[in-house]
């Protein structure tokens, strides 16, 4: 099934084998929450890593029933996120998902070298799927959040990760467009260059399993009528499901746009790491997380 | 027009059509050139202006075998003056193609650069492009850069394909399919090449080069063999029916076409690219009768 709202994805995991969220640092209530919502809705089951006499203090006043969930006790927020990891390397858990724990030290547990969940090479990347009440369908972009200034090979792997996101979401054959501020091929522009290079390196199936198209101006990315003017021809244009920003405040200005000035809601996870990870912070909103969790659950599926 | 398909073809059609130029030839002191001359003006393509000492020009003559009666022969002192009126009666309109006789190449290319009294095009980039005609392809090959640019960068590879593309226009080849040669069809940012390849290819498809089909990195098998193509996998727009070879370096192009003419019965026409008129450089190895085709395809460049 194709999805082309997020909430589509609940109905998809609510009907299947659960995956097991892994928690790191679940000490607050924002935290617990967020995973006791997700397991409610039936997206997963969870398992709350932190200090087990805090989260079950914060269960009590939640009315949450602890023993829903399997609690590993590990007051240290460093070695709790450490923990989490070990227990996703040691396949006791499929997503993990930052808790109350700054966003550094999360990273680095995931990125550490002989602990971590990197394979070698991997680039740690960022994917966020936005709906938008006045687009179609879906937009998956990135990286809006983790690359500042990706180069050739970078935007390559996130390519791929768009591209695999898509598939997860059930779009079989992804259209890819590649941003830049023209449509014109020229080496004088990284973001053009780089984009040409990548629609050729598609071409000759280096990247598969989609349809990629760049550099494109923003209009002809998502606009049949723009392509249609500037008589471009491609099979992308106009009706992109992703877009690979060139930088990350071109992506960050993007998505934060859309959600303020457009009433659009999102879903976003790191990946490039052994599983999805979510990165929600307090301040999002129900919506945002549950989508998270969903997306990363989606993007886990098909893994055993 | 039909295509012109063989070298051998090429003064057949001019003599059709009536064509006559008048080439001037600097420093017409030596054999080679004498015999050049002398024949394509008996096969009825050209009207000689000769250059040069008198004395040394008729005992060229004489070793040729050449009759110079009709010929204008202008008496000049010395190398350079030769040179210098030569390359100034083609500036002027007076005759339609500069050859080279007996003196340096490079003295002979620096008066064809000469900013104000050269044969450069504004904002030309000297290259060279043959013309190769081979027992073993069903049609006419053109190779370029085979004699100028060591490493040619992306702009002067773009200045290349123009050239090329004009040339093979003049034989009646509509939409000539270019084929940019690599060791492989893969795009890979450790290799520079395969980056301004798939530029270029791009920028093909955006319609930013015109009036031909460019694709690559392509191998040379796949460029010229249908088989290789399917055999690899590749989809290209070429379909390995390549008119035109763009080179990454000279002695790349150049231990090609010679392996050609040496071990494969090639035959070659070629001519110095990016000025206003044809300009012949010939060397003294190449056959008679490649210094007729040479002197044929000058005339059909010549002729607008």
């Amino acid at each position: 099934m194709m999805i082309t709202k997020l909430e589509q994805m609940f109905d998809v995991l609510r009907n299947e084998q659960k995956k097991v969220l892994v928690a790191a640092c679940a000490n607050d209530s924002h935290t617990i929450g967020a995973v006791h919502q997700a397991r409610e809705m039936g997206l997963v089951e969870g398992v709350l890593v932190g200090d087990e006499k805090k989260i079950l203090n914060i269960c009590k006043e939640e009315k949450i029933d602890p023993s829903l969930y399997r609690i590993v006790n590990e007051p240290d927020d460093v070695r709790a996120v450490a923990r989490a990891v070990a227990l996703i390397n040691a396949g006791e858990g499929d997503l993990l998902m930052k808790g109350l724990v700054n966003t550094d030290k999360y990273m680095r547990g995931i990125l550490n070298k002989e602990n971590g969940l990197m394979e070698k090479k991997a680039v740690l990347s960022h994917v966020t799927v936005l709906e938008n009440p006045n687009y179609h369908k879906l937009m998956i972009v990135g990286d809006v959040a983790i690359i500042p200034l990706p180069d050739l090979e970078q935007k390559v792997a996130i390519t791929n990760y768009l591209i695999q996101t898509a598939h997860a979401l059930g779009i079989e054959k992804p259209k890819v467009a590649l941003l830049a501020a023209s449509e014109t091929v020229t080496p004088k522009i990284p973001a053009n260059a780089d984009a040409a290079v990548i629609t050729k390196m598609a071409e000759r199936g280096q990247i598969k399993g989609a349809l990629v198209d760049g550099p494109l101006a923003m209009d002809l990315c998502i606009d049949p009528e723009s392509v249609e003017l500037k008589g471009i021809v491609s099979d992308v244009a106009g009706d992109a499901d992703c877009i690979l920003f060139p930088n990350i405040e071109s992506g960050n200005v993007f998505y934060k746009t859309n959600t303020k000035l457009a009433n659009a809601n999102l879903g976003a996870v790191v990946v490039g790491a052994r599983v999805p990870a979510i990165l929600s912070s307090r301040g999002d909103s129900v919506e945002v997380k549950m989508a998270s969790i969903a997306l990363a659950a989606m993007m886990s599926r098909g893994k055993a | 027009m039909r295509p012109i398909r063989k070298l051998s073809e090429i003064a057949p059609f001019l003599k059709e059509k009536g064509v006559l130029k008048k080439v001037a030839v600097a420093c017409a002191e030596d054999m080679n050139t004498m015999e050049a001359v002398g024949q394509a003006a008996k096969e009825g393509l050209i009207e000689p202006v000769l250059y040069g000492r008198a004395d040394l020009m008729e005992q060229a003559a004489r070793e040729a075998g050449v009759a110079t009666g009709s010929f204008d022969v202008i008496e000049c002192s010395s190398e350079g003056e030769a040179l210098g009126q030569a390359v100034a009666a083609v500036k002027k309109g007076r005759a339609d193609i500069l050859m080279k006789g007996l003196v340096g190449t490079d003295k002979f290319l620096k008066a064809v650069l000469h900013k104000e009294n050269g044969l450069m095009r504004p904002n030309a980039v000297m290259s060279y492009t043959c013309a190769l005609e081979l027992p073993a392809y069903h049609k006419l090959l053109f190779v370029s850069d085979t004699a100028v640019l060591p490493f040619p960068d992306l702009s002067q590879k773009s200045a290349m394909i123009t050239y090329s593309v004009e040339m093979a226009h003049k034989f009646g080849i509509e939409t000539p399919r270019v084929a940019l040669i690599g060791a492989s069809e893969k795009v890979s940012p450790h290799f520079q090449n395969s980056i301004d390849y798939a530029l270029l290819s791009r920028m093909n498809v955006r319609g930013q080069i015109t009036g031909c089909l460019v694709d690559g990195p392509l191998d040379l098998f796949c460029a010229c063999d249908p088989e290789s193509l399917a055999i690899k996998g590749v989809s290209s727009p070429l379909e390995g029916d390549a008119d035109i070879l763009i080179f990454p370096s000279l002695e790349a192009s150049n231990a090609f076409y010679k392996g050609l003419m040496r071990f494969a019965g090639g035959e070659l026409a070629g001519l110095i690219q990016g000025t206003e008129k044809p300009v012949v450089v010939m060397s003294r190895s190449e056959t008679a009768l490649s210094k007729f085709y040479c002197m044929a395809l000058a005339c059909l460049v010549a002729e607008s």
